[in-house]
């Protein structure tokens, strides 16, 4: 790739990371949330993956990373979605806002996330599903390119052998 | 008054995200403190024309984009330790 690319890309993947994070962040109150801003975040990775290489990326993400991240992402949802049947009956009951009065007020505090609309669990929602995009579609992209070489590789072997 | 929210969420993702910046020292990019500095005030920029989320009246910018860059930067100081070449290690890392 050029060194123009090479130059401007790093730079615009941290802003990119940094608009990705917030598009999770405003999930609960604007468009957007997990999904989009976890692909927005894996979409910067991708960036970076295509034009250094995947070898000399300045963004690594290794096996066992994306593997703690998707299964902590997984965890926590169904933690989350554990509690409310816990404390509610109801399966991913919003403890933070409470619709039904059911639980105890230190339970709502407790899962209430500090922001100006008292929006409950949604965000953590928005936070744990942005993890596990993250690093699901940056997987298939590794998989991709790391597939790409093992390709050209036996390509080379039967030209060498032809 | 700052909502602690989604400056407590950004930091945590940023600090993930910039843990993994590591540099194969073999590749020949060299960024230096001063790309760091120049990326910094294009993020606060950035932040200040996104603006704030509805309803949020603690700064007059992305508090969530503010603190999920300060996070990568700090994330990136302490565990995105520079990789030295070799190509065992890179096959490590991926």
């Amino acid at each position: 790739m050029s060194t123009i690319l090479k130059l401007f890309i790093f730079p615009a993947a941290i802003i990119i990371f940094c608009l990705g994070v917030n598009t999770i962040l405003g999930g609960h109150i604007t468009p957007g949330g997990g999904f989009q801003g976890g692909a927005i975040i894996a979409g910067a990775f991708i960036f970076g993956a295509v034009i250094y290489g995947l070898k000399d990326s300045p963004i690594k993400f290794s096996h066992d990373f994306m593997a703690q991240m998707e299964s902590a992402g997984a965890l926590a949802y169904v933690f989350l979605g554990l509690a409310g049947l816990i404390f509610s009956g109801f399966f991913l009951y919003n403890l933070g806002v409470d619709l039904y009065g059911i639980i105890p007020p230190f339970i709502k505090t407790l899962f209430d996330y500090p922001d100006p609309i008292n929006a409950g669990i949604i965000p953590y929602l928005n936070f744990v599903v942005g993890i596990k995009v993250m690093v699901g579609l940056s997987a298939v992209v590794i998989a991709f390119l790391g597939f790409k070489g093992e390709f050209s590789e036996d390509e080379e072997e039967i030209e060498e052998i032809d | 008054m700052f909502y602690a929210g989604p400056l407590i969420l950004g930091f945590l993702l940023g600090f993930i995200l910039g843990s993994r910046i590591k540099f194969n020292l073999s590749s020949g990019l060299n960024f230096t403190t001063g790309s760091y500095i120049i990326i910094f005030i294009a993020a606060v920029i950035a932040a200040y024309l996104i603006g704030p989320f509805p309803y949020y009246l603690d700064a007059p910018l992305a508090s969530g984009f503010i603190s999920a860059l300060i996070g990568i930067f700090i994330g990136k100081i302490v565990l995105g330790r520079d990789i030295k070449e070799n190509k065992e290690n890179n096959k490590e890392n991926f």
